[in-house]
């Protein structure tokens, strides 16, 4: 009897709550949050998915899946729905003797160690829905494979600043990890994790259950499992990964982010042909932009109606700008609509919200001289009242 | 849903020949995104309408490609969904080519008598553009107790083209008069290339009409019929904006038109939008030097140039400095730094070098042909 088999799946942890996007992640999971003009953040993840050549993609949701499963459905946009693999939504769900939420990262694999199973998988690529980035993985797996490793972890320089909060690798000469600290205080390396694992899936299958039989474990990938790889010496190999790589889990981050997609360097590398990110198209017309209307420096998604005036700003599907209203540093999520008159700059207004006549959102640095200043972020699906202003660094 | 769709898709593929060299006429692109089928396709799905048999003769590989699956348009189906009916093969000499509607419904019988067996059929022309739900026209059509409803629009009388049906009616919309490639005067109405036909009869006129090989259906077929008081139309008109494509320059005109507000927001609704095949380009790009205004500009396209009053499809560069003015430039055309245009049609994949000028006439645009460097 022969078994069919996978070379290499994909395991996303999508559960994140993304708490430190306040009001974007109120009603839904991180992964979901729109990003870039048409996008949402899990675009990246799956579309470098079918992009390395991995056709199964097991979704761990958890935390306000509902816009998440929609969106995601059969795999379609990603070329993901398959007879045999695809993407498949995998919520946690009641057993027999348990009934558990994922309790972390680690936990979330084990508990679903049977669907890992029935794909039969050399590998298993361990990925997050939190950051934007284009990466081959299966430039990646060739790495893991030369170097004959049970567990690969792609890392990236970062400054020693940034070390303090982030997981870092000590290397040897032969790219082999020899130390993991979760923030240190006092960096050694300033090779930081960036939470992409490839694992031989028949040692890490050993190693989450081992894991889970330990009731002081905190069931993470960071904190337990690969702490225990080191400890038991396993052959542990840090992947050096260059390129643009970020992590949109706070509000400045996120709206840096979209900026950059404003840089004409094009850092992301978003146009590239060969390498495109995909996402779920809803039928739109073409943008209009009326007489009188001024868009520059600006990236524009379908569905826009734009009669006002919009610099250095990111407007997502469906926005429409009024005559008279101005746009400068804006993040736009998809479907608000900005009334005549209203000033909305600096700041990340949410889907579907209205910004009322003469409403003024967030402001230019320099023009802010009392106080901290920072961007303003309107939530989803609210109305900012004709005339009323949203402060720097106000969150409503 | 009681009724099938079938859509013809050349018409008008001579007129077009611009554009029709190696695409049916289907899939001449619109609208910075859209191919003229979508828009009666969009239709059809929005109305309920499952079954959908496309006719095709020549060129339709790029139409093919456009309707893939068709899921975009939902119609991905197990039972029912688009089928493409090219033309039959035989050794049959006059089975290859199709010289008029007949001919090409030839092709349709099979699908008609065994695959898609609702009670009326919906024959469509797919040079129409407009946004209608069929579903009144075929209540309309049973109330009537008519052979035949044609959709129509009623002429101002302004129209200087000819139509291919101009029709008059009594009061209850019951057609009285009806004439060929005829121009229309002021209350007249203007065939739309749509007709309501109960399917057995439509396959009884199919069986014998070609069998006499006789080919012209609206001719030979409607306007015979008629004339001799043996075939019964009912007219059902269209009130909201409908826009042709039938030759270049009305594809100019039409394809502009939608810039005006008004024909924008009665062709693109929220309740029932158009579907077209998805690229999956990244959103547009404006650049700090540019200036556009009253335009339609898709996703993909990177201007740093000044437009005014154009359409741009996908992936459309407009250079530094460049000028456009009254064009529609399609997917993934370039115009290169200091060029000017006005009123040109470019199609798809041409370079328009540096500096390069070319103006036509708003009566009269150039036209750049497909892949072209100029």
């Amino acid at each position: 009897m022969f078994q069919r088999k996978k070379e290499c799946i994909a395991m996303l942890l999508a559960g994140g709550q993304g708490s430190r996007l306040y009001v974007l992640t109120q009603d839904t999971a991180k992964p979901a949050v729109p990003f870039g003009g048409k996008y949402r953040i899990i675009d990246f993840p799956l579309s470098n998915c079918i992009n390395s050549g991995i056709d199964t993609v097991g979704v761990l949701t958890q935390y306000q899946p509902l816009e998440l499963n929609d969106y995601i459905g059969n795999g379609q946009p990603w070329d993901l729905n398959r007879n045999w693999g695809g993407a498949h939504v995998l919520p946690p769900y009641t057993q027999s003797k348990t009934e558990s939420w994922y309790k972390g990262t680690a936990n979330a694999i084990y508990q679903n160690i049977a669907f890992v199973d029935r794909y039969n998988p050399e590998y298993v690529v361990i990925l997050g829905g939190d950051h934007i980035y284009k990466m081959d993985y299966s430039k990646m797996l060739q790495f893991h494979k030369e170097k004959g490793a049970e567990c690969t972890i792609a890392v990236m320089p970062v400054s020693m600043e940034e070390a303090t909060r982030m997981g870092i690798m000590s290397t040897d000469e032969n790219s082999a990890v020899i130390d993991f600290e979760e923030k240190p205080k006092q960096p050694k390396s300033n090779l930081a994790s960036m939470g992409i694992y490839i694992f031989t899936w028949s040692v890490l299958r050993q190693y989450l259950i081992a894991d889970e039989a330990d009731p002081t474990s905190e069931n993470d990938f960071g904190k337990n499992i690969i702490p225990n790889f080191l400890k038991d010496k396993r052959p542990m190999f840090a992947y050096s990964f260059e390129g643009y790589w970020k992590d949109v889990g706070t509000l400045d981050s996120l709206w840096d982010a979209n900026m950059d997609l404003l840089d004409p360097k094009d850092p992301i590398n978003m146009r590239d042909p060969s390498f495109r990110i995909y996402a779920r198209n809803y039928s739109a017309p073409a943008t209009r932009l009326g007489s009188g209307a001024k868009v520059t420096n600006s990236f524009v998604a379908e569905g826009c109606t734009i009669r006002g005036c919009v610099e250095h700003s990111v407007l997502y599907t469906g926005c429409q700008i009024e005559e008279g209203a101005v746009i400068t540093g804006a993040v736009i999520m998809p479907n608000t609509i900005v009334r005549r008159g209203a000033n909305v700059s600096y700041c990340i207004v949410g889907e579907q919200c209205v910004v009322e006549e003469g409403a003024k959102i967030g402001e230019h640095p320099e023009n802010f001289l009392d106080g901290d200043w920072g961007i303003a972020v309107v939530g989803h699906q609210r109305t900012i009242a004709a005339g009323s202003v949203v402060k720097p660094k106000e969150i409503v | 849903m009681k009724m099938t769709g079938i859509i013809f898709s050349e018409m008008y593929s001579d007129a077009l020949k611009s554009f029709t060299q190696d695409r049916n006429m289907a899939a001449i692109p619109f609208g910075g995104r859209y191919r003229l089928v979508d828009f009666v396709l969009s239709n059809m799905v929005n109305s309920g309408i499952l079954n959908v048999g496309v006719l095709a003769k020549q060129h339709y590989h790029s139409l093919m490609d456009h309707l893939g699956n068709s899921q975009e348009w939902d119609l991905n189906r197990k039972n029912g969904g688009l089928q493409l009916l090219p033309p039959f093969a035989t050794e049959d000499a006059n089975a290859g080519g199709s010289r008029g509607k007949l001919d090409e419904l030839r092709n349709a019988l099979d699908y008609l008598e065994t695959i898609s067996k609702t009670p009326y059929v919906l024959l469509a022309d797919a040079y129409v553009l407009c946004n209608i739900d069929y579903r009144a026209a075929l209540a309309d059509h049973i109330a009537s107790g008519c052979d035949i409803t044609m959709l129509a629009t009623k002429e101002a009388g302004d129209s200087q083209g000819k139509f291919v049906s101009v029709m008059q009616t009594d009061s209850n919309h019951k057609v009285t008069s009806y004439a060929l490639d005829y121009p229309a005067k002021p209350g007249d109405y203007a065939s739309m290339g749509h007709m309501i036909i109960s399917r057995e009869f439509l396959i009884n006129v199919i069986r014998d009409y070609t069998a006499r090989g006789i080919y012209d259906f609206t001719r030979d077929f409607i306007q015979h019929e008629f004339n001799r008081g043996r075939l019964s139309i009912n007219l059902y008109e269209v009130d909201t904006k409908v826009l042709r494509v039938r030759d270049v320059n009305e594809y100019f005109q039409s394809s502009l038109a939608i810039l005006d507000d008004d024909v924008a927001a009665a062709l693109f609704r929220g309740d029932r939008p158009i579907h077209t095949r998805v690229t999956d380009e990244v959103p547009a790009y404006y650049g700090l030097d540019c200036q556009v205004e009253r335009s339609v500009i898709a996703d993909g396209c990177f201007i740093d140039g000044s437009v005014e009053n154009c359409v741009l499809s996908r992936g459309v560069k407009i250079g530094k400095g460049a000028k456009v003015k009254n064009c529609v430039i399609m997917q993934g055309s370039v115009v290169g730094e200091g060029a000017c245009l006005e009123n040109v049609i470019v199609d798809k994949w041409v370079n328009i070098s540096y500096g390069a000028q070319l103006r036509g006439l708003d009566s009269n645009p150039v036209v750049i042909r497909k892949g072209v460097t100029v």
